[in-house]
C-alpha cells in the first residue's frame, strides 16, 4: 500500500502538468471553437522567450512577465486576427488544418527569430525548481512540482470563475456558435473572440514557462508530448468541464507513475507507458462525441464563399464525361447542357467542339495544372534530369500516392485521418519482411502491404465509425500513436532501431535496381491508383461518399449504409497508402521504424489540405511539391533548416482564405482570365443562352462570376436561409 | 385495408421530460394521415422513434407485418419509407439534380462497384431518365445543377421531397413540408403529393401546422399533446374536438 | 403616439441594394416604417424579405443606399451596434444557440440590455409570456422541438424594450394557439411604442394588425402603402401576376 501511495503522489504534480495542457485545450475550445493542437507550440514560444530573456540577464519576474502577460497574448491576438477568425464556424477539417500547421510551423519560426534554443538549463519562475519544498507521506515535493500544482489549481478555480459569473463566459460559447446571431444580441462577437484567443494565449504562456524547467535541453517535442497527454485529459472532460480536465490530468499523471512502478521492464514498460494516453482517449471519445451546431446564420455569406468553404473531393456527377477529365469528374457542362447534348448527338448535330474545351479547362485548373507539372516532369526525367533529382522526383511519385489515398478518405468522404502514414509505414514493413522471410517479390509484397494496411484501416474504422469530426481525428491520432510507441518497434514489423530493408522490385527479366527504370514504375503504380481515386470519385460510391459527408442523417434516410461505406473507405484508402508506403521503401531500399510516424502524418494532411484535397491531380502535385521542397531545404544553412515547417505552416494562411487548395486556385486564377476574355468575345456577339438564367451553374462558374463581380440581372436571389 | 405502419406502445423520455407516452399508431396502405399537435408535443420525435433515429424506450415497430424496429434507418429506408426533414437536411456541396442520382443509387443492386468501373463512373440511362422525370415533376430543372447551399427554403423542401421519392416509397413522412413555403409553393406541393398518391398508391404521414393543407392531402387527422392521441378521426371530427380546439387551435379553428 | 414620431420615420431605407455574391438580392429597394407602425413585409419566396431585414439588422451589408434607424445613418455599422441602438432582429429558422440551454439563451439577450440586476425579473417575464419555457429552462436550445425555439427567439425580443423589432418568419412551425399567444405579445410590444416590422407567410394574419404594407417582388419594392390596397391586388403584387390559370 504505502508502495502505491509511492507512487501515486509524484503522479500528482505530473498529472498537474498534463492538466495545465488540457486546460487550455478546453478553454481554447469552449471559448474559440478551435481544438487548439498549436497550444502546445505556443508554449513552447514562450517558455523559448523566457529562457532567452533569462540568458540575456533579465530578472527572472520580468522574463516570464513579458512572456506570459505580453507575449502570449499578443500571439493569440494576431492569430486571432489572421487566422482562427475565419475558421471558428467551418467545418471539422477547416478548423484542424490551421492548428496543425501552427503546431508544425510556430516552433520552427520561433527558433528562426531566436537564432537557436539558448544553452542554459531553462530557470523556475517560482521557487527553486530542484530544491524539496515539504514532504506528503515521506515523498518529497520539489519546487517545481510545488509551483505547478499551485499554479494549475489557481487557473482552473478563476477560469470556472470567469464561465460561471461573468457575462464573457457567456458570450464566449455563443460567438463559437454563431457570432452573427451573437451580434443581434447586442454583443461585439470580434472583441469577444480576441479575448477568447488573448486568455488561451495567456494559459499556453504560462504553461510553457511554468514547465520549462521539468527538461534540462529546451525542445518543442516535449511541449507536443505533454499536449497528446493533454489531448487525453481533455477528451475525459469531453472538451466541456475544466474541473473534470484537471481530475483527468491528475488521473493520468498517477496512472502513469504507478504504471511505471509496476510494469516490469522491457516493450511493454517502455511502449506502453507512453500508449496510456491513447487508450484513454480511445476508451473516452465515444463519449465526448460533439453536437456539430451548424451557424444558423451561414446563409448571410455570399453562397461562392459558403461553398467553396472546404475541400471537397466531389465534384458534381460529369454527365459529359466521354474521357479524361479531373479526378473526381465534375459537372462542367451542367444538367441542361447533358440534356441537350443528348439530344443533340440524338439528333445528329456535332457536339461542343473547342468552345468546349477551353470551358472545360477553365473549370479545371488543378487538372491543367497537374497535366502539365506532370508531363514536364516525366518528360524532363527520361531525357537530362541528374539521379539525384530523378530520385527525389520518384519520392514525390510515392508520396503522391499516399496524397492520393488522402484525396479519397478526407477529400471525398470527409473522414479526417491523422495515421495515414502508418498506414504507409505499415505497407512498407510488410512488403519488407516479406521479401526478407519468404523472398516474396516486391511488387507482390506491395500489393499484400497493401492489403494488410487495408486491414489496419477496418481496424481503425470499426471501433470510430460512431465517431466524425474531430473526435474521429484524434481517434486516428491516437491510432497512429499506438502504431509508433507499440506496434513499429516489434522486430517482426519495423524490427526495432535497425528497421526494415526493402529490396527494389525484379519482373521477369526487368530488373528496377536502376533509378530511371524504377521511375518508370512508380509512374506507373501512381497511374493506377489515381485512376482508381478518380473512377471512385466520379461513380457511385463517390457520390455516397459525397451525400454522407453532406449530411449522415440525410444519408442513412435515403437508404445508405454509411457504416459499410466508411470502413470501405477506411480499407481502400488505407491500402492505397500502403502500396504508396512500400513504394517509397522499395526507393529508399530500407525503412526505418520512424520513417513513418506520427508527426509525418499531420504533415500530410496539412500538405495535401493546403495543395488541394478537392482532386486526384491536387495529390499528385502536393506529392512532388513538398519533395522538392524538403529536398531543396535539406540544402539551406543550419539556421534556416526549419524552414520547410515554416513554409507549410505560413500555408495554411493561404488555406483558411482558399480551403479549395492552393493549385485550384492559382491554376484557376490565370485560366479564369483565359475564360473571361472568350466569354467577353461571347458576349459581344450576342451572348448565348436566355438572359434570365438560372445563374451560375456550377460551383466554378459561379466562382468566375464571384470575381469578375458580374450580377447580371435578377438571378433567382438565395435567401440562404435553407438550412435552419 | 391492410394495414402499412402499425406502432405499438411507443414511449420515449428525455432525462425525465416525456416525450412519446405509450403511444399506438398505424397507417394503412395508402392512406394519407395528418399528425398536428402544440409545439413540443412530440410530433417529430414520434417520426425519429419510428424511422430508427432515435431509439424509443419501448414499444414495437412492425412495417407491412415484419418488426423493423431493430433496423438500422437505412435498411428501415430500404423497405420502402421514405421522409423529410423539419430542419431541412440535404447533403452540403452538392448539386440538386445530385441529390436525386443519390438517391437512384442508394439502393442499387447487384454489383455496382464493377458497373461503376466499366462506366468510368458515369451515372447510368435508366438513372439520368429518372432524374430528369423527377425533376420536371418537382419544377426543379432551372435549379437542377444549384449547389443546395444557396437554395431558397422552398426549392430545398421540394428537393428533400423529391430525394425521398425517388425510390418510390411506400411510405411517405413528411414532417411540416410546407413550413417556409409560400402559397404558391404550397399549392404545389399538394399537387404533387396528389399526384404520387394515385400514381403510385403511396402512404403519406404529414406533419403540418397549416391546416389547409392538411384538409386537402389527408383522410385522418391524429391529434398529439403531451405525448399522447388525444384525438383521432376525420379531419371535420377532430376539428370538432373541443379538448384539439383548447390544446391546439385556438381562434383559428 | 404623437404625430410628430409620426412623421418621424424610426426605420428608413433609401435606394438599398444588396448582394449575396454574384447573387444580386435587392435592388433600390426604399421604404419607411412610422415610430410605433406596424408594417407587414410580403413578397414570395426569393423576392428578398429576408435579405431586407438582415441589411437593417446589419447582418449583410447595403451595397448601395442608407439605412436610418432614429435618423441617424447606421449602413456601414455592424450588427452589435444596431442592435445596441434598439433594433432587433428574430431571424427566420433557428435563432437560438443550440448549445446553450435555454435560461442561457435569455440571460445573454438580456444581461447587455439589462445589466445583471435586470436579468432576473426579464427572465420571470420571459416564462410569463411562454410557459413552456420556464419548464424547460434548463434544457439545451438545440433539443427543444422546432416551436419551441422559435418562442424562445420571440421571447428573447418581446422582453425587451426595443425602438424597433423585425420579425423574419413570424409563425413559422407554430401551433394555431401559439400563433394567437405570439400575435397577442406583439400586441402588447406594439402598445409600449415599438414599431414592428413583419415577414409572415400567413399574409392575411399580418394584415390584421398591420398598419402598412410592403411587397417585394423579385428584390425590388412593389408595392408600398396601405393595407386595404395590398389587400385588393395581393395575388397579383406578391406572385408577380394573376395566379396561373387553374385548369
Amino acid at each position: 500500500m504505502t508502495t502505491l501511495l509511492d507512487y501515486a503522489i509524484p503522479g500528482v504534480p505530473f498529472g498537474c502538468v498534463f492538466a495545465l495542457m488540457a486546460v487550455g485545450l478546453v478553454l481554447t475550445y469552449k471559448a474559440s471553437g478551435v481544438f487548439n493542437l498549436a497550444f502546445g507550440a505556443q508554449a513552447f514560444v514562450s517558455s523559448l522567450a523566457f529562457v532567452s530573456f533569462v540568458a540575456d540577464g533579465w530578472p527572472r519576474w520580468l522574463a516570464g512577465l513579458v512572456a506570459i502577460v505580453v507575449l502570449g497574448p499578443a500571439l493569440g491576438l494576431v492569430l486571432d486576427r489572421v487566422l482562427f477568425r475565419r475558421v471558428r464556424t467551418a467545418s471539422p477539417l477547416v478548423k484542424l488544418v490551421p492548428a496543425l500547421g501552427l503546431l508544425i510551423a510556430l516552433p520552427q519560426v520561433a527558433l528562426i527569430v531566436a537564432g537557436s534554443a539558448p544553452d542554459i538549463a531553462p530557470p523556475s519562475l517560482f521557487f527553486d525548481a530542484q530544491r524539496v519544498y515539504l514532504h506528503v507521506a515521506s515523498v518529497p515535493i520539489s519546487g517545481l512540482e510545488l509551483s505547478v500544482t499551485v499554479a494549475t489549481v489557481a487557473v482552473v478555480i478563476a477560469l470556472v470563475a470567469v464561465f460561471r459569473f461573468t457575462p464573457i463566459g457567456l458570450e464566449m460559447r455563443a460567438v463559437v456558435e454563431s457570432p452573427r446571431m451573437t451580434e443581434l444580441a447586442g454583443v461585439n462577437a470580434g472583441l469577444v473572440s480576441a479575448f477568447a484567443w488573448v486568455l488561451s494565449s495567456c494559459l499556453a504562456g504560462l504553461a510553457g514557462v511554468l514547465l520549462a524547467p521539468l527538461y534540462a535541453q529546451l525542445d518543442s517535442q516535449n511541449y507536443t508530448v505533454l499536449l497528446v497527454w493533454g489531448i487525453a485529459a481533455a477528451v475525459v472532460a469531453r472538451f466541456a468541464s475544466l474541473p473534470v480536465a484537471l481530475l483527468g490530468g491528475i488521473g493520468l499523471g498517477i496512472g502513469q507513475q504507478v504504471l511505471a512502478g509496476y510494469l516490469p521492464a522491457g516493450i511493454l514498460a517502455t511502449g506502453l507507458r507512453p500508449s496510456l494516453p491513447f487508450f484513454v482517449l480511445l476508451a473516452f471519445l465515444p463519449f465526448a462525441r460533439q453536437r456539430q451546431v451548424d451557424d444558423p446564420l451561414a446563409g448571410c455569406d455570399p453562397p461562392p464563399t459558403a461553398l467553396v468553404g472546404e475541400a471537397t473531393g466531389y465534384r458534381s456527377a460529369n454527365l459529359l464525361a466521354p474521357s479524361g477529365g479531373d479526378g473526381a469528374g465534375h459537372a462542367v457542362a451542367g444538367w441542361h447542357r447533358a440534356l441537350q447534348a443528348r439530344a443533340d448527338r440524338g439528333a445528329g448535330v456535332p457536339s461542343a467542339g473547342a468552345h468546349g474545351v477551353v470551358d472545360r479547362l477553365a473549370s479545371r485548373p488543378t487538372l491543367v495544372v497537374a497535366w502539365a507539372v506532370g508531363g514536364l516532369a516525366v518528360l524532363s526525367a527520361l531525357t537530362w534530369v541528374p539521379n539525384v533529382w530523378l530520385v527525389t522526383m520518384t519520392q514525390g511519385i510515392a508520396f503522391a500516392v499516399i496524397f492520393v489515398s488522402l484525396t479519397l478518405l478526407t477529400g471525398m468522404s470527409g473522414q479526417i485521418s491523422l495515421c495515414q502514414a502508418s498506414f504507409a509505414g505499415l505497407g512498407g514493413f510488410v512488403a519488407g519482411q516479406l521479401a526478407d522471410h519468404f523472398g516474396t517479390s516486391v511488387l507482390v509484397g506491395m500489393v499484400l502491404g497493401g492489403a494488410v494496411a487495408a486491414v489496419l484501416g477496418v481496424v481503425v474504422a470499426l471501433p470510430t465509425l460512431r465517431l466524425a469530426g474531430l473526435p474521429l481525428a484524434l481517434a486516428t491520432l491516437a491510432f497512429a500513436l499506438l502504431a509508433d510507441n507499440i506496434l513499429f518497434p516489434n522486430s517482426w514489423v519495423g524490427n526495432g532501431a535497425t528497421g526494415v530493408t526493402v529490396p527494389r522490385p525484379q519482373l521477369g527479366p526487368i530488373g528496377f535496381n536502376g533509378s530511371r527504370s524504377f521511375f518508370v514504375l512508380a509512374l506507373v503504380v501512381l497511374a493506377l491508383v489515381a485512376a482508381l481515386v478518380r473512377t471512385v470519385g466520379q461513380g457511385r460510391m463517390g457520390r455516397l461518399l459525397a451525400a454522407m459527408r453532406g449530411s449522415e442523417l440525410a444519408s442513412v434516410s435515403t437508404g445508405i449504409d454509411v457504416h459499410r461505406l466508411r470502413v470501405v473507405a477506411f480499407a481502400l484508402s488505407a491500402g492505397l497508402a500502403g502500396v504508396g508506403g512500400a513504394l517509397y521503401g522499395s526507393l529508399e531500399r530500407s525503412l526505418s521504424p520512424d520513417a513513418f510516424n506520427y508527426q509525418l502524418s499531420l504533415v500530410f494532411l496539412v500538405v495535401a489540405a493546403i495543395v488541394g484535397l478537392g482532386s486526384v491531380s491536387g495529390a499528385v502535385v502536393a506529392g512532388l511539391v513538398f519533395t522538392a521542397l524538403q529536398t531543396e531545404v535539406a540544402t539551406f544553412p543550419p539556421r534556416f533548416s526549419g524552414l520547410l515547417p515554416v513554409v507549410f505552416g505560413l500555408a495554411t494562411l493561404s488555406y483558411t482564405r482558399h480551403p479549395e487548395g492552393i493549385v485550384d486556385f492559382l491554376g484557376g486564377g490565370v485560366l479564369r482570365a483565359l475564360g473571361r476574355r472568350r466569354q467577353g468575345a461571347a458576349g459581344a456577339g450576342g451572348g448565348d443562352g436566355p438572359g434570365a438564367g438560372p445563374g451560375p451553374a456550377d460551383r466554378s462558374s459561379a466562382r468566375t462570376a464571384a470575381r469578375s463581380a458580374v450580377a447580371t440581372g435578377e438571378v433567382a436571389v438565395p435567401e440562404g436561409g435553407g438550412r435552419s | 385495408m391492410s394495414d402499412l405502419l402499425v406502432a405499438r406502445g411507443i414511449s420515449k423520455s428525455f432525462g425525465g421530460v416525456v416525450a412519446l407516452s405509450e403511444l399506438d399508431f398505424e397507417v394503412a396502405a395508402g392512406e394519407a394521415v395528418g399528425i398536428v399537435g402544440p409545439n413540443g408535443a412530440g410530433k417529430t420525435t414520434l417520426f425519429n422513434c419510428l424511422l430508427g433515429v432515435i431509439p424509443p424506450d419501448t414499444g414495437t415497430v412492425l412495417f407491412d407485418g415484419e418488426r423493423i424496429d431493430r433496423l438500422p434507418v437505412w435498411r428501415r429506408s430500404r423497405l420502402g419509407i421514405g421522409r423529410t426533414f423539419q430542419r431541412v437536411e440535404l447533403f452540403h456541396g452538392m448539386t440538386v439534380a445530385d441529390h436525386l442520382l443519390v438517391a437512384a443509387q442508394a439502393r442499387a443492386t447487384g454489383r455496382p462497384h464493377v458497373r461503376d468501373l466499366l462506366r468510368r463512373g458515369g451515372p447510368g440511362e435508366e438513372e439520368m431518365a429518372a432524374v430528369a422525370s423527377m425533376l420536371a415533376l418537382l419544377g426543379l430543372e432551372d435549379v437542377a445543377d444549384r449547389p443546395v447551399d444557396g437554395l431558397s427554403l422552398g426549392h430545398a423542401r421540394l428537393v428533400e421531397l423529391g430525394r425521398a421519392l425517388m425510390a418510390a416509397p411506400r411510405l411517405l413522412m413528411l414532417d411540416e413540408p410546407s413550413s417556409g413555403l409560400d402559397v404558391r409553393e404550397t399549392e404545389r406541393l399538394a399537387g404533387i403529393l396528389d399526384d404520387v398518391r394515385h400514381r403510385q398508391g403511396t402512404a403519406v404521414v404529414l406533419v403540418e401546422h397549416d391546416l389547409e393543407l392538411v384538409e386537402e392531402v389527408v383522410d385522418r387527422l391524429c391529434v398529439l399533446d403531451f405525448g399522447k392521441m388525444i384525438a383521432v378521426g376525420s379531419v371535420d371530427d377532430v376539428m370538432a374536438n373541443a379538448e384539439v380546439r383548447r390544446a391546439y387551435l385556438g381562434s383559428s379553428a | 403616439m404623437s404625430t410628430a414620431s409620426q412623421a418621424d420615420p424610426v426605420l428608413v431605407l433609401e435606394g438599398v441594394s444588396a448582394s449575396y455574391g454574384p447573387y444580386r438580392a435587392l435592388f433600390d429597394v426604399s421604404f419607411s416604417v412610422p415610430a410605433g407602425a406596424v408594417v407587414a413585409l410580403v413578397g414570395a419566396n426569393g423576392a428578398g424579405k429576408s435579405t431586407v431585414a438582415r441589411v437593417a439588422s446589419g447582418l449583410v451589408p447595403a451595397s448601395a443606399g442608407r439605412v436610418l434607424l432614429r435618423g441617424h445613418d447606421v449602413t456601414r455599422r455592424r450588427a452589435f451596434e444596431i442592435a445596441r441602438m434598439g433594433l432587433a432582429h428574430v431571424t427566420e429558422g433557428r435563432s437560438v444557440f443550440g448549445s446553450l440551454t435555454v435560461e442561457e439563451n435569455l440571460t445573454l439577450a438580456f444581461r447587455r440590455a439589462l445589466g445583471h440586476g435586470g436579468v432576473a425579473d426579464a427572465l420571470a417575464r420571459a416564462y410569463e409570456v411562454f410557459p413552456r419555457l420556464g419548464e424547460r429552462r434548463g434544457q439545451l436550445a438545440g433539443t427543444l422541438s422546432g416551436g419551441e425555439q422559435r418562442m424562445l427567439a420571440l421571447s428573447r425580443v418581446l422582453v425587451l424594450r426595443q425602438d424597433v423589432l423585425v420579425v423574419d418568419e413570424l409563425s413559422l412551425g407554430l401551433a394555431p394557439v401559439v400563433v394567437d399567444e405570439v400575435y397577442e405579445a406583439l400586441g402588447t410590444v406594439r402598445s409600449g411604442g415599438t414599431a414592428l416590422v413583419l415577414i409572415e407567410q400567413h399574409v392575411n394574419r399580418a394584415f390584421t394588425i398591420a398598419d402598412g404594407v410592403v411587397v417585394l417582388h423579385k428584390g425590388r419594392v412593389a408595392y408600398d402603402g396601405d393595407v386595404a390596397g395590398a389587400a385588393a391586388r395581393l395575388d397579383e403584387l406578391v406572385l408577380g401576376g394573376p395566379p396561373a390559370a387553374a385548369p
